[in-house]
């Protein structure tokens, strides 16, 4: 070899060397001491929408109180990802579309939705200078939705069937969530429809005029559900029953007071979201029961209805059943579920 | 050589200033001005994120690229001088080239989840391509008179390969690394798509989840676009080792 080519080689050879350790530093923080208890931690996976509040909620609360977390929550950027992740069995547990998971059983994934993300939480948003005002007016529109696995389209199946809108009048569209304000701002739909706060974001920006609130067609609607794989439950049952604790104490501490909830605006959207406070403390205020975090039992009649939704619509071939894809003993009754006793300091 | 540094700026400043003037005057309230994007960049450097996305973005285009140099340039050569491996393999090679890394996500996540190692794949996969097709396209137009030179003086295979293929390949070799590297650093958005923390086209996406964040779009796309002139700068200075520039010497 030339001695140019060494120099080269040993340049490019630094140079990796450098980077490496600047990365494993900066970003993996490899060289800072491992907190106690070097168990790997249970991966949890979320979206950062209001239907996924409760799981930074439980990092951050667990985090404060005890100084460190079991759970490590795994923030993605679509359901796609997320979903691939948790077939992969990379994710123990996730949150996720209660459709999808149910989709997810009958193609084979051992999947079993173990609580509740939240009740009610979404809405319908129309451009402001646009001419619907009812539901009848959608009639001919393009309406965004996250995913064909999303329940928020099944409402909107559900809307349109309940106020004689047939469903191949309008032009149902998949869309990211965190698109669909652009996308509504710049006309390319006519109505948006996903999980908080992007809803609640066009409302403040201006642009968006709320058709309907998921709670006034679909009354305590699920949009989003935690599902936990089974060979999690049967080799850490303890550290699942530890989680969905963890959940459905956030849960109630979030509906303990409002204070509470402008506090988890402002830590989730600072660590967690990367989203203006000032907007999660709108959509979790305005009006108060927009979202709701308690009455999250997994009960089998809930179910019953989306899988009728979901049948019709081709969703769900209807090959799975309730005790198929959900495994409610986890949380017996909603008396026993106490708050997190924590306040929050700044 | 003063045409060299003025021009550049002055098209520079006409450039920011047309942006501006089309933000004011199409009165849109969502496109960012080249000093809200400015803006945009401080707060990343005060909040510290600048240098870490910078230092993720780049660890993982270096790896995957210099994993498919050490993959492409072996393959490439052998490839492009013994024909029968060339026609057994390049039906295979043509078909995986066209497709784009963005449609290897979905399988780049199932295989190697989402820390770092799926973006350094999707790199991977974008560089080894470009590479190793330059690769056996040099080896393939080599001048005869080189190899039957070395055939003289009876230079046993391996010899071959290390005195005489390679270098007389090097030329078009560099030239296929400078593409390569182009399109591994074009990929980095896409590959950094996947539920990865940190990085450039992490900033990109995370700005969309942020709300009207469109200033920290735009910083993320001017980050890229500044570093990949950086990185293609890099890779030119290449071409002036004496073992590359005869190659280019010759078209002068």
């Amino acid at each position: 070899m030339s001695s140019s080519g060494k120099i080269l080689g040993g340049v490019v050879v630094l140079w990796l060397v450098l980077i490496a350790l600047l990365h494993a530093t900066l970003n993996l923080h490899l060289f800072e001491p491992k907190q106690s208890g070097t168990n790997a931690p249970f991966r949890v996976g979320f979206i950062p929408v209001t239907c996924h509040l409760t799981c930074p909620v439980t990092d951050f609360i667990n985090k404060q109180m005890k100084g460190k977390s079991e759970f490590e929550p795994i923030r993605f950027q679509g359901f796609p990802e997320l979903k691939e992740a948790f077939i992969s069995g990379y994710l123990p547990a996730t949150f996720i579309l209660a459709p999808m998971a149910m989709r997810l059983r009958e193609d084979g994934v051992p999947i079993k939705i173990v609580y509740l993300g939240h009740r009610d939480g979404s809405a319908m948003v129309v451009h402001r200078e646009s001419l619907i005002y009812r539901i009848e007016d959608l009639r001919g529109k393009k309406i965004a939705v996250p995913s064909r696995f999303a329940n928020q389209r099944l409402l909107v199946v559900k809307a349109l069937k309940e106020h004689g809108v047939p469903l191949d009048s309008v032009q149902i569209v998949e869309l990211a969530p965190p698109d669909m304000p652009a996308a509504l701002y710049s006309r390319s739909v006519d109505a948006i429809t996903s999980g908080e706060p992007f809803m609640g974001q066009a409302e403040m920006e201006g642009y968006g005029r709320v058709l309907y609130l998921t709670k006034d067609v679909w009354p305590n609607f699920i949009s989003c559900v935690l599902a936990v794989r089974e060979d999690a439950i049967r080799n850490n049952r303890a550290m699942v029953q530890r989680l969905i604790d963890g959940i459905s104490k956030s849960g109630k501490w979030l509906d303990e007071k409002m204070d509470h909830r402008m506090e988890a605006a402002e830590f989730v959207g600072q660590n967690y979201y990367n989203q203006n406070p000032e907007l999660l403390r709108f959509v979790l205020s305005k009006p108060p029961d927009r979202v709701k975090y308690t009455n999250l039992l997994v009960r089998k009649n809930d179910f019953l209805e989306i899988e009728a939704l979901a049948k019709e619509t081709g969703v769900l071939k209807g090959k799975v059943t309730f005790a198929d894809y959900a495994d409610p003993s986890f949380v017996l009754s909603e008396e026993s579920i106490e708050p997190y006793a924590w306040d929050y300091k700044k | 050589m003063k045409s060299k540094i003025l021009f550049p700026i002055v098209v520079a400043i006409l450039f920011l200033g047309l942006w501006d003037a089309v933000v004011i005057f199409s009165k849109t309230d969502i496109f960012p001005r080249p000093y809200q994007v400015f803006l945009g960049i401080v707060e990343l450097v005060q909040r510290g994120l600048l240098l870490k996305y910078i230092v993720a973005s780049l660890f993982r285009v270096s790896v995957g690229f210099v994993l498919a140099v050490l993959v492409g340039v072996p393959l490439g050569l052998l490839l492009g001088w013994f024909r029968p491996a060339f026609f057994a393999l390049n039906p295979l090679i043509q078909i995986f080239r066209p497709i784009s890394p963005i449609a290897w996500i979905p399988i780049a996540i199932l295989w190697f989840h989402v820390d770092d190692r799926a973006p350094i794949f999707l790199i991977f996969l974008a560089s080894v391509f470009p590479i190793t097709v330059t690769a056996i396209s040099a080896v393939q137009n080599i001048q005869p008179v080189y190899v039957r030179a070395a055939e003289n003086f009876r230079l046993n295979q391996f010899d071959l390969f290390r005195r005489v293929i390679f270098p007389a390949c090097l030329p078009q070799i560099i030239t296929g690394l400078r593409i390569a590297l182009g399109i591994s650093w074009l990929v980095v958005v896409a590959a950094e798509m996947i539920a990865v923390n940190s990085g450039l086209g992490y900033l990109i996406i995370d700005a969309r989840n942020a709300g009207k964040r469109y200033d920290l779009v735009v910083a993320g796309m001017l980050m890229i676009g500044v570093i990949g002139l950086m990185l293609d700068l890099l890779i030119r200075g290449l071409e002036r080792f004496d073992e590359v520039r005869w190659g280019y010497s010759q078209r002068d």
